[in-house]
Parts: C-alpha cells; sequence; structure tokens
C-alpha cells in the first residue's frame, strides 16, 4: 500500500494550537533524553509582556525568535483512534504552519536583580528583622523571595542562582537581600584575620568556630556569615575550603571601589592590598584577579600607572549602548583591555568577534590591533 | 510569566504511520512543507483534500484535484520539536504534580521531534484526462508521464 488520503482533521480543535520550535544539537538531546526517560525536560519560556520571550533549560537561557515562512508547514499525523473507515491509509491534517521559533543562546537577564533588588540591601546594624514582629511597625517593608525573583528575571535556575552568588545577594529568612559591599568587605577581612589568629588551616576550616567568633566579637549574624563563606568557598560538612582568589579579589574590589574618579597609583594600591590580605595570601595578591574592574593609564608627566575603578557591570547591557560607553571611556581600545569589559554580554568568543566586528572599527598599528568607534560625528 | 514546556510524546492517537510514511518525520507525526496554502470552501472538517503516494522508496507526490505535485525528503538542518498547546482539562491535570500557580493558563507539551520533512517545491502539473476521482477506487495517475 503506497497510496494514502489527505484528510483535513475530523475536528477543528486542533487549529492554531501547534508550534515549531528549532532546537539547538545540545537542546535536541535534552529533549529526546527526556522523551525516551518519560521524565520533564524542565523547559519553560519566560519573560514579560513587554519583553523578548526566553527559554530556559535548567542550566541555559535562549532567545526565542519566530521565524515567518513563506511556505506552510502541515502538521500531518495518523487519523485519531477513533475515527473508524478506512483509517489505514488516511492521513489526518492537524494544523498549518507560517511560523518556526528559532532559539539563540543568550547571555541571562540577571541585570534586572539590581533595580528589583534596590534599597532592600542588608548592611552592617540591620536591625529591620528584630522590628518585623513589633507592632508597632505595621508597615513591613515587601521584600522579594527566590520565588518571585525567579518568575521575573530571564534566567535558569542554575543561572540565577550563581548570579545571586556574583552579585552577593543574601537570602535571609527566604527574602533577598543584596549584601552592602563595604560590610562584604569588612566580613572577609574579619574572616582572614580569624583564620590567622586562630591559627586555622584555610583549606579545611571549621565553619561553626568561625561563625561563632564573628557573632561573639564583631556581632555579625551567623546567617549571613555563612552565607558570605559559601560564596568564597566550599563548605562540606562542616569545614570551610576557602577560595582564596576570590577572597582576595573581593578584599581588592573593596580597595578600589572608592577610586571611581580619583585614581591611585599602582603600586601604592598594591600595597594596600596586600597589608589587607596579610602575610598569608598577599602573594596572591595580582591585578589580573581585578580584570573587567578597573583601567590602568600611564600618566605622560610622570612614570607611575593609575588605576581607576571602572567595574563592567555597571556598564549598559546593550552591546550598543556598552560600545558607546567604552568608546567614550577611550578614544582605543587593544583587543586584551577591551575583552573584559564584555565579556559579561557575550556567549562566548566567537560571539564577541560578531559584535566587535559590527561596533567597533579594527585598526592595525605599529602597536598591535587597536579597537575604535565605528562612527565619528563631531570631527 | 512562566510558560512550562513538558513533553508529552502523542497521546491522542494510538496509531502509527506505515515505515514508508514514518521516514518522513516520526511514527506518529510529518511535517509537509507546501508552497501555498491547503483550504477548501466551507466547513473544513474531515474534508478530503487529495491522494498522497509514495513511489521508489521516498518519492512523493501529491495528487490534489487536478494537479500533482512532486515531492522530495529533506533532512533539516535542525531538528524541529513539534510543540502542541495543553487544553484546558491537560493543564488541570498537571496541577497534580506541577506547581498550580507556576502553570497559570497555558502550557506546551512538546509531542514530537522530526529531523525530516516532505517538501513541495515544484510547480504543480496538470493532470488533463487521466484524473482519479477521490472518492473512487480507480487506478491511480501515473507520477511521470
Amino acid at each position: 500500500m503506497n497510496e494514502y488520503t489527505l484528510n483535513f482533521s475530523s475536528s477543528s480543535e486542533d487549529n492554531g494550537k501547534f508550534k515549531l520550535l528549532e532546537l539547538p544539537p545540545e537542546l535536541c538531546k535534552l529533549v529526546e533524553s527526556a522523551i525516551n526517560s518519560n521524565t520533564s525536560p524542565s523547559l519553560m519560556i519566560k519573560g514579560q509582556p513587554n519583553e523578548d520571550a526566553v527559554l530556559c533549560t535548567a542550566d541555559k537561557t535562549y532567545t526565542v525568535r519566530s521565524i515567518v515562512l513563506s511556505n506552510s508547514m502541515v502538521v500531518a499525523t495518523p487519523p485519531a483512534a477513533s475515527s473508524s473507515e478506512d483509517s489505514e491509509d488516511s492521513i489526518e491534517i492537524r494544523d498549518q504552519l507560517n511560523e518556526i521559533l528559532e532559539l539563540v543562546p543568550t547571555v541571562p537577564k540577571l541585570h534586572k536583580l539590581e533595580s528589583l533588588l534596590r534599597g532592600q540591601e542588608y548592611d552592617d546594624g540591620d536591625i529591620d528583622d528584630m522590628y518585623d514582629d513589633d507592632e508597632q511597625r505595621p508597615t513591613k517593608r515587601w521584600r522579594y523571595t527566590y520565588e518571585d525573583v525567579s518568575g521575573s528575571i530571564q534566567a535558569s535556575e542554575v543561572e540565577l542562582q550563581r548570579g545571586l552568588k556574583e552579585r552577593r545577594i543574601l537570602t535571609l529568612n527566604g527574602q533577598l537581600r543584596p549584601l552592602r559591599p563595604s560590610y562584604l568587605t569588612t566580613i572577609l577581612e574579619l574572616l582572614l584575620n580569624t583564620l590567622v589568629s586562630l591559627s586555622l588551616p584555610h583549606t579545611a576550616a571549621p565553619v561553626d568556630r568561625l561563625v561563632d567568633t564573628l557573632a561573639q566579637a564583631y556581632d555579625i549574624q551567623r546567617d549571613v556569615s555563612t552565607q558570605v563563606m559559601s560564596w568564597f568557598g566550599t563548605i562540606l560538612s562542616d569545614s570551610w575550603d576557602m577560595d582564596v582568589d576570590a577572597v582576595v579579589k573581593e578584599v581588592g574590589l573593596g580597595l578600589l571601589r572608592p577610586h571611581k574618579d580619583g585614581p591611585i597609583a599602582e603600586a601604592e594600591f598594591l600595597q594596600k592590598w596586600r597589608k589587607a590580605v596579610g602575610d598569608t595570601f598577599e602573594a596572591r595578591v595580582s591585578l589580573q584577579l581585578l580584570s573587567g574592574n578597573y583601567l590602568s593609564d600611564r600618566s605622560l608627566t610622570q612614570e607611575v600607572v593609575q588605576l581607576t575603578y571602572f567595574p563592567s557591570s555597571a556598564l549598559p547591557v546593550e552591546p550598543a549602548a556598552r560600545f558607546t560607553d567604552l568608546f567614550l571611556t577611550r578614544d582605543r581600545w587593544t583587543a586584551d583591555d577591551l575583552a573584559p569589559f564584555l565579556a559579561d554580554i557575550v556567549v562566548d568568543s566567537k560571539d564577541r568577534d560578531k559584535l566587535l566586528l559590527k561596533y567597533a572599527r579594527a585598526v592595525t598599528g605599529s602597536e598591535g590591533v587597536w579597537y575604535m568607534a565605528r562612527a565619528k560625528y563631531n570631527r | 510569566m512562566i510558560i512550562p514546556i513538558n513533553v508529552q510524546p502523542v497521546g491522542s492517537t494510538s496509531r502509527t504511520f506505515p515505515p514508508q510514511l514514518a521516514q518522513f518525520g516520526t511514527d506518529e507525526l510529518v511535517l509537509i512543507d507546501l508552497q501555498g496554502f491547503l483550504d477548501v470552501e466551507g466547513d473544513k472538517q474531515g474534508q478530503a483534500i487529495g491522494k498522497l503516494r509514495v513511489d521508489d522508496g521516498t518519492k512523493p507526490t501529491l495528487l490534489i484535484g487536478h494537479h500533482l505535485l512532486e515531492g522530495k525528503l529533506v533532512n533539516l538542518p535542525k531538528p524541529l520539536a513539534v510543540m502542541r498547546r495543553a487544553s484546558v482539562t491537560d493543564a488541570e491535570d498537571m496541577t497534580g504534580h506541577g506547581s498550580p500557580e507556576r502553570s497559570a493558563s497555558t502550557s506546551w507539551n512538546i509531542v514530537a521531534v522530526v529531523k525530516r520533512k516532505m517538501v513541495f517545491s515544484t510547480r504543480p502539473m496538470p493532470m488533463v484526462g487521466r484524473v482519479t476521482p477521490v472518492s473512487s477506487d480507480g487506478r491511480p495517475p501515473k507520477s511521470r508521464g
């Protein structure tokens, strides 16, 4: 039998009910294994009505783009089991489509976290929690929980949790509270000091003892110090393996942060930084750790390299606006200098090259390749 | 807003395509790429459109009225997931093991993943005088003249 009758479906309930989703290879594997094992692939479309929809897997985010087809795609299936006559050789048309949804890997839209949680910072001497049960303060401020944020941030679970960690956002009583950077630096310096004064090994420090000491001597909430420790290392059954580089970096950031407008000499900064992390860790101090957070300038008059705090996290997320900002800051960049300031808006180096091609002009000089703004309007 | 996407390999049809057709898609679903749109006058439900033949393994032909279309098997550059919007009753079923407030009103089910499609990209050839009416059981039209 090689002839089949093509019919419209005997009911119109399926019209407009179908969509075609183009699957990148890794996503296809995920979906197929979910089909084979009959489990949920935990895929979801996320977004507010005014945002471009994204599709999130457990650990990746894709933007969803609609591609209009000039042809129509007919979704054909065998006839429903209920229909009786000669269904052996008939095909039913369930729907006709003129659109395919394409998925493009994208960076998670985590920057919304900052605006969402603005004004919710947790700081030294935060006594808010004490007042929460107090009858005298009936108007409790609105706080976001993880669930609230997970619903409105276009990012996968894994990316969102990493984002919370990278942005140093605490979860206190189920509420998300960004930790004020200056307080974080204080806690880290206290942790380093405590490690030294109690002569504890930084690869296996007893969590309870550190938390106790910080709570008793410096009045730091146990919840807070435990979470800070989990950001800067791994906690395995009451033993903290400190991520030295991460701690050293954060302390360095804390020292650099005030120098947004008034630059600091590199040598002076490094000296301050070494002092802050103490003898044990001063060998780990390296400007490399702060890449993407500072600009270094060699001033013409003196042979001194000046550092300015310039965090890429404060730059616009939109590529066009980011490049405008970068080229306003500096006329020309080397690829190595520029890369750290693009790292958070690109998926990989290929993606970065694509942006550079679009928004920057490469000029090969005697010292190598310089990137400059594409158009100069005033000159 | 969160719209969950689940996998639900075809539940409504228990029947499957014969291998000859399944090679163009899956056992349960085939995508047919047509230039233009299929439509009939009046009520579409259950209406016959034409005859689909598969000759020589992978040569599909589609006879619609007096027009014959020749098609071919095309591998998709990227696999396509065919999604179907879950009906209200499906959504209610889901709340049993999912979180009810999240699934809201809409959710989608991936009913199949297809890697090939049947493409009819040529102009239709008029079949004068040798058309077999759809209802009759006469000789099928020759695909080649």
